[in-house]
């Protein structure tokens, strides 16, 4: 469908590009850092001088011609080579003026190049044996020198021959190369020309052509006329039936498919105007089929029409490229319409796919359309002109107002007032960078247009339509990933409950899900867009394949080598290796540490410890896969150590404490600890710091420097065996022994309480109100601490109250001394009288 | 988390160390003691390469054609390093 002039101006873009690639490598390429600099680069031939020094002993030898072994092999496979060079260089004289084929024939002499060089290096390991066995024999003994034996004359100069036929045939592919070469940079020069050529074509617009395009529009319109007349009368007379069902079953089966979509899936993508607010996701739904369902009604009725037209004979070559320009006009035109229709949805605003105003949006949907339906005409007008076989100058006018509509209606798009303020509703204009895009992308074809560039307006204008419609096709895609990644996007999608119900995923697991589907989605996006997009700029196929291998294998930036590939394998091989780690973690702790009876904290130090080195392990393989070398990694190590010393300092005392840690094992999991005002148990180890939670469970991560540089108590270390201290005070009324003899015999009476060490009770002090005593048992769980202690106080209270032992408040005696009581007498009875005689004057105020 | 930030500050190193990666091309270490002239057809022309005494030079990142200074021819596809010595080539 694509014209034939299109495709040039494609394919030539596709050239420079290309073109423009090796170039810029070989700009990063020359300045190589080799001190020396290279001599200058000379291209003159100057190979023959040093070449000449081997092959002249050869001269002199008698040469017992028998042909290598490796050269005969490689002979015919050379010879065929040269050939399909020659053929090559005849086919690029022929074809010049073909971009495609100038792009085909340069991938075929890279393949040639390709092989020529592989051929070069499978004689290398003969050369190879031949220098080695060559120095073995050592160089021909001087003249004067007593001869040395023949069979070792004979041999020299045996391998010297082959050495030189060898070298002779490397001359050969060298020199084929070098041709292969040449013709790929012509082939390169050839088809940036080519390019320029129909981009710079400049054409005279004045009256005169005018009146030549009036002409030839008349001359074309009557043949037209003349051509599908004479058709009719064809059809009409010999074919009426045919034509007849034809149509009759291509309505039948656009029908079936109209009804019977609607009937099947017409709840996927009818809209549901009761639907207040839909989520992104089944408003997508709805857009992607509802888009696909008519386009496919519509492609489908054009399809079997054509089909059954040419079925039956109908058409003839010319009207039959007419219809097949026609119905793919109609088609894709069509598929825009209710592309965008589907996206803007004038008629219902809360299906709409972008926030788009609906009046501003009905407009839109319509510039778009004509967009479509200008730039297929244009498509269409060129088949006329090649069945009318019109002149050049109706090709040039048709173009002209072709480009110049598409800018208008561009300019026009840039002008609406589309967007909705989300707030207030009021009508906005495109963002101001998109807006001055579109102005410019709309000038341009109508400028170059105007001024006689037809070639190149209409090559933009062209470029624009398609590529806007994948780019928005494009957006929509990443609108979607964006929905999907949003949360409980997924899981409100039928999908994503019948995912749910089916693998008994939780909620946040199917989130997750959503999120990788979102990259998933953008990934393809990318990779089925770009690859489009290159598509229609003309790129072929097998380029855009070998770009992606170099790409993937493997591309230089400097002296830097980037494998995707190898990249890949790394991340993938680092995968592998840690998850083996993790299970083999696993496998040590449970099946062999268990068993074997081991400490818990040696069993966690050597898990953490397998851990660790196994991330190190995995790290240091996934490096290298990606071909990383890790000399350099220990280049860098070196130089960041020094920064490491001041700005990572804490980190790594961290580090390196947790590995003293580790090995050292001053508590381990579970341990009761007290450090710098901070107790609890140890719940998780880790290189950098500990977990500790305390009895109120707090969980403390505490720094392991803080562990190797202060004090650590360890309640629990070696075993669980603690000491408990209970106090009481007794009056003084009761004999302490008595006392004594029962704190003992509460003591020994606690099941828990150890005999060994024994308990003991100490008559502490004899205090103002007590005497003190403390009663220190043992226990052999220190956890147990809080029941033994309370049940030790139950008992003593239970006791003593049953011995009648008192446990006095504090107590404290006061002594008054009455020396000056006559006076202190005296002096209340002066008050009281004082106070008496001050009554009677109150009673009278009152 | 924490085996995270290891991950992380791995792969911080060796974003580092990717720029000082190994190029794929091949090396020519001269270990004579005097320059030695290559001639070198890379690409549709012929060049020739001099090679200061005790230096290495890079080139042919892309597949060559060697001539080496006693004449001998060799082909290469970019990755070897090679060293002339004593008037000999070897290559590896």
């Amino acid at each position: 469908m694509i014209s034939s002039f299109l495709r040039q101006i494609l394919l030539t873009i596709a050239a420079v590009l290309f073109l423009a690639a090796p170039v810029q490598l070989a700009l990063a390429q020359t300045p190589t850092p080799a001190s020396p600099a290279p001599a200058p680069v000379t291209t003159t031939p100057a190979a023959p001088a040093p070449a000449a020094v081997a092959p002249a002993p050869v001269a002199e030898a008698p040469a017992p011609a028998v042909p290598s072994s490796i050269v005969s092999e490689q002979r015919p496979v050379i010879d065929a080579l040269k050939k399909q060079i020659a053929a090559y260089e005849q086919k690029f004289k022929q074809k010049a003026d073909a971009d495609a084929a100038l792009a085909n024939l340069r991938l075929d002499l890279e393949g040639s190049a390709k092989k020529l060089l592989d051929i070069g290096v499978s004689f290398r390991p003969r050369i190879t044996e031949i220098n080695a066995r060559l120095e073995q024999l050592g160089s021909p003994p001087p003249q004067g020198q007593p001869a040395e034996a023949k069979i070792v004359t004979d041999e020299r100069t045996r391998l010297t021959t082959e050495k030189a036929e060898i070298n002779a045939v490397l001359g050969e592919t060298e020199d084929q190369l070098l041709e292969v070469n040449k013709m790929i940079d012509a082939i390169g020069d050839a088809r940036r020309e080519l390019f320029a050529n129909t981009l710079s074509q400049r054409v005279d617009i004045n009256y005169s052509l005018g009146s030549e395009v009036i002409d030839a529009y008349g001359r074309e319109i009557s043949t037209m006329n003349q051509l599908i007349s004479s058709w009719w009368r064809f059809v009409v007379t010999f074919k009426w039936q045919s034509m007849l069902a034809a149509a009759f079953f291509a309505v039948i089966a656009a029908l079936v498919l109209l009804i019977g979509g609607q009937r099947l899936l017409g709840h996927l993508y009818l809209r549901d105007a009761a639907i207040e607010q839909p989520s992104y996701l089944s408003r997508l739904a709805v857009a992607f089929w509802s888009t696909l369902m008519r386009s496919l009604t519509v492609v489908v009725f054009l399809a079997t029409t054509y089909l059954f037209l040419s079925y039956f004979n109908v058409l003839r070559p010319d009207v039959a490229s007419l219809f097949y320009t026609l119905f793919c006009v109609i088609g894709i035109v069509y598929f825009v319409h209710a592309l965008a229709q589907a996206v803007i949805c004038p008629g219902a605003p809360n299906w709409r796919l972008v926030h788009v105003a609906p009046r501003p949006g009905r407009i839109l949907m319509v510039l778009i359309t004509a967009t479509a339906t200008i730039t297929g005409l244009d498509y269409l007008a060129d088949t006329i002109n090649q069945i009318a076989t019109s002149p050049l100058s109706l090709t040039v006018a048709k173009s002209l107002f072709a480009t110049v509509l598409v800018g208008l209606l561009i300019i026009a798009m840039a002008l609406l007032k589309p967007l909705e303020d989300q707030e207030t509703g009021a009508a906005k204009r495109w963002p101001r960078p998109l807006r001055l895009f579109l102005y410019a992308i709309g000038l341009i074809p109508i400028a170059a247009a105007l001024l006689g560039y037809i070639g190149f307006a209409r090559f933009v204008s062209q470029q624009i339509v398609i590529n806007g419609a994948v780019l928005v096709t494009m957006y929509l895609g990443f609108l979607t990933a964006r929905a999907v990644a949003d949360e409980n996007a997924l899981g409100g999608t039928v999908l994503g409950r019948t995912i749910q119900t089916r693998f008994g995923i939780d909620e946040s697991t199917l989130d997750q899900l959503g999120l990788i589907a979102s990259i998933v989605i953008n990934v393809f996006v990318l990779l089925l867009g770009i690859p489009i997009i290159l598509l229609l700029w003309g790129f072929q196929w097998s380029e855009m394949t070998v770009w992606f291998l170099t790409f993937a294998t493997g591309f230089q930036i400097g002296s830097v080598t980037i494998s995707l590939v190898a990249i890949a394998v790394g991340i993938l091989l680092f995968a592998l290796f840690y998850g083996f780690t993790r299970w083999f973690q696993g496998w040590l702790d449970v099946r062999v540490m268990s068993r074997g009876k081991l400490d818990s904290g040696v069993r966690n130090s050597i898990r953490t410890a397998v851990g660790y080195l196994g991330l190190g392990i995995a790290g240091l393989i996934g490096i290298s896969a990606a071909g990383i070398n890790l000399s350099s990694l220990a280049l860098v190590a070196g130089g960041l150590s020094l920064g490491i010393g001041f700005g990572m300092q804490a980190i790594v005392s961290n580090f390196v404490s947790g590995l003293i840690l580790l090995a050292e094992r001053p508590f381990k999991v579970g341990d009761w600890i007290e450090t710098s005002g901070v107790g609890g148990i140890v719940k998780k180890i880790s290189v950098r710091a500990t977990e500790v939670e305390t009895f109120q469970r707090q969980s403390i991560i505490i720094p392991n420097s803080s562990f190797i540089n202060g004090n650590v108590g360890n309640w629990t270390h070696r075993n669980k065996l603690g000491r408990v201290e209970i106090p009481i005070g007794v009056s003084y009324k009761v004999d302490p022994r008595r006392v004594h003899a029962i704190l003992m015999d509460i003591a020994r009476s606690h099941p828990l309480v150890l005999k060994n060490p024994e308990p003991f009770v100490a008559f502490k002090a004899l205090a103002d109100s007590t005497m003190d005593f403390e009663m220190r048992v043992h226990l052999a769980d220190l956890s147990n601490s809080g029941t033994v202690q309370n049940e030790i106080r139950f008992a003593l209270v239970d006791r003593f109250a049953e011995e009648g032992i008192e446990i006095p408040f504090p107590q404290r005696d006061v002594n008054i001394h009455l020396d000056d009581a006559d006076a202190i007498v005296q002096m209340i009875t002066d008050r009281v009288k004082e106070q008496l005689a001050g009554q009677p004057k109150k009673t009278t105020k009152n | 988390m924490n085996k995270f930030a290891v991950v992380i500050l791995t792969s911080t190193i060796v974003a580092g160390t990717t720029l000082a990666g190994p190029a794929f091309a091949a090396s020519l270490k001269n270990s004579d003691a005097s320059a030695q002239t290559v001639v070198v057809t890379e690409g549709s022309s012929k060049t020739q390469l001099q090679v200061a005494a005790g230096d290495t030079v890079e080139f042919c990142s892309s597949g060559c054609f060697v001539t080496f200074p006693n004449g001998d021819r060799e082909a290469l596809t970019g990755g070897e390093s090679i060293e002339i010595k004593g008037g000999k080539v070897s290559i590896k």
